[in-house]
């Protein structure tokens, strides 16, 4: 048992990779990107193409259930699971938004991990062999879900819309009142919400106002939904008024997603699904 | 004998990192599914002094910040913390029983979401605590599940004596 002790050369080692995390978290953004890249590039390359294979292996179950079920009604309560239906609609929504979207993009899985983080940024499986560059908007068929930081040959890392750093041009559907959302702290019990922030005082949002992208600047188009108002959440009377904003697209859910390779344009009607 | 403990060891570390990214994502939720690559942190250490434990969390931290770019530093400082104290305290305290082994591995995952939560700080407020009140505790049980199950799995080759 005494040999199972901390020696000096543990004790070495332990002091060792605690002060290399330090100066890692302080290193600048810059270098942080590049080590991530090579580790993802180098060592995990291998494991991120398993979990990819095993992403779309679980896609392909999805589609081939819902093609037996159409073709045998026997078969329908054998593989009327949960989980397939609804990774099968996920499917249909997201092929119905990518036939509608008249911009340059391409689709990728999610390869979500188990850091308690994972949701602030994602994994994509998409990198620039695919066209994908840094700032491209990611979309699910709900609406904006965030936009890239990173991109390797294979994959890319999106900034998620509850990151603190995620901000976005936002305004209402008749283009009447503008603002920025941002993550916000007021959620409670998991729910994560947003918030728009300077809203005119004088102009009003009723809950179930529906927010979309501004088209400011050029990273997000025109027209992307990014959810509806809740409740005021905070105001400076007489100048301006902040809202809740309940998210139109969730990340913990999300397994496949839309990145825009060129966004210009008015995307709003492609977000609306026929039949709706 | 000390090289086929050595191989029985590498053998079950590599196989619970390929399940982490084969089998994971078939596992419902990943807020809640079992962290595989954790438990193989825990298995090694179990085995391990705890100066090679801290450099295999400080190597496994790094594959995390990798996947999860959001604090860069903050998976090493985690997994190193976690890595270094599952094999100092198993030396010291734990006998191998299986309630204990599993209090082990849930332990190591709180320990762990903690401190990256804490030391990354980009998570504050009512959607820190709801993380560390419910996924990080059925992240937690998931693991220990897992955990328990691949001890009993592997035993000889882990050289573990369970008492149950």
């Amino acid at each position: 048992m005494p040999d199972r002790f901390t020696s000096r050369w543990d004790t070495l080692a332990f002091v060792g990779c605690l002060l290399v995390s330090m100066i890692a978290r302080v290193t600048p953004e810059p270098i942080q990107t590049r080590v991530a890249s090579a580790v993802r590039g180098s060592l995990l390359a291998p494991l991120l193409a398993v979990q990819r294979q095993a992403e779309l292996f679980k896609t392909s179950r999805a589609r081939s259930a819902a093609l037996v079920t159409q073709r045998d009604d026997a078969a329908r309560s054998a593989l009327d699971i949960e989980s397939v239906r609804e990774e099968n609609l996920r499917l249909r929504r997201l092929l119905g938004l990518h036939e509608r979207l008249s911009v340059p993009h391409v689709s990728a899985e999610v390869l979500h991990q188990s850091s308690p983080v994972d949701g602030l940024t994602l994994l994509l499986a998409a990198g620039s062999d695919a066209g994908v560059r840094p700032m491209s908007p990611i979309l699910t068929p709900d609406g904006l879900l965030g936009v890239v930081r990173s991109v390797d040959r294979d994959h890319a890392v999106a900034v998620i819309w509850p990151h603190p750093d995620f901000r976005a041009g936002a305004m209402t559907e008749d283009g009447e009142a503008f603002g920025i959302v941002a993550p916000s702290n007021a959620g409670g019990r998991g729910r994560l919400l947003l918030e728009l922030h300077g809203v005119p005082y004088l102009k009003v949002l009723q809950p179930g106002t529906r927010l979309y992208t501004a088209g400011f600047g050029e990273v997000y188009p025109r027209g992307i939904p990014i959810g509806r108002v809740l409740a005021i959440a905070d105001e400076t009377v007489g100048l301006a008024r902040s809202y809740l904003v309940e998210p139109a697209a969730h990340p913990a859910s999300v397994a496949h997603v839309i990145i825009l390779l060129r966004p210009r344009g008015d995307l709003a009607d492609a977000f609306v699904e026929p039949g709706s | 004998m000390r090289r086929s403990i050595d191989y029985g060891l590498l053998t079950v570390v590599a196989l619970l990192i390929v399940l982490h990214f084969a089998l994971r994502p078939w596992l419902g939720s990943p807020r809640a599914a079992p962290d595989f690559l954790l438990l193989a942190l825990l298995v090694y250490a179990i085995q391990a002094r705890p100066g090679a434990a801290a450099i295999a969390g400080f190597v496994v931290g790094i594959l995390s910040d990798a996947l999860t770019p959001v604090a860069f530093g903050s998976g090493m400082l985690a997994y190193t913390v976690v890595g270094y104290l599952a094999a100092w305290g198993k030396a010291i305290f734990f006998a191998e029983n299986l309630v204990v082994m599993a209090g082990f591995f849930f332990a190591g995952t709180v320990v762990r979401d903690v401190l990256v939560l804490l030391w990354g700080g980009q998570v504050t407020g009512g959607a820190l605590l709801w993380q560390l009140g419910v996924w990080t505790l059925l992240k937690g049980l998931t693991t220990a599940v897992v955990g328990v199950g691949a001890l009993l799995v592997f035993r000889n080759w882990l050289h573990v004596r369970l008492r149950e």
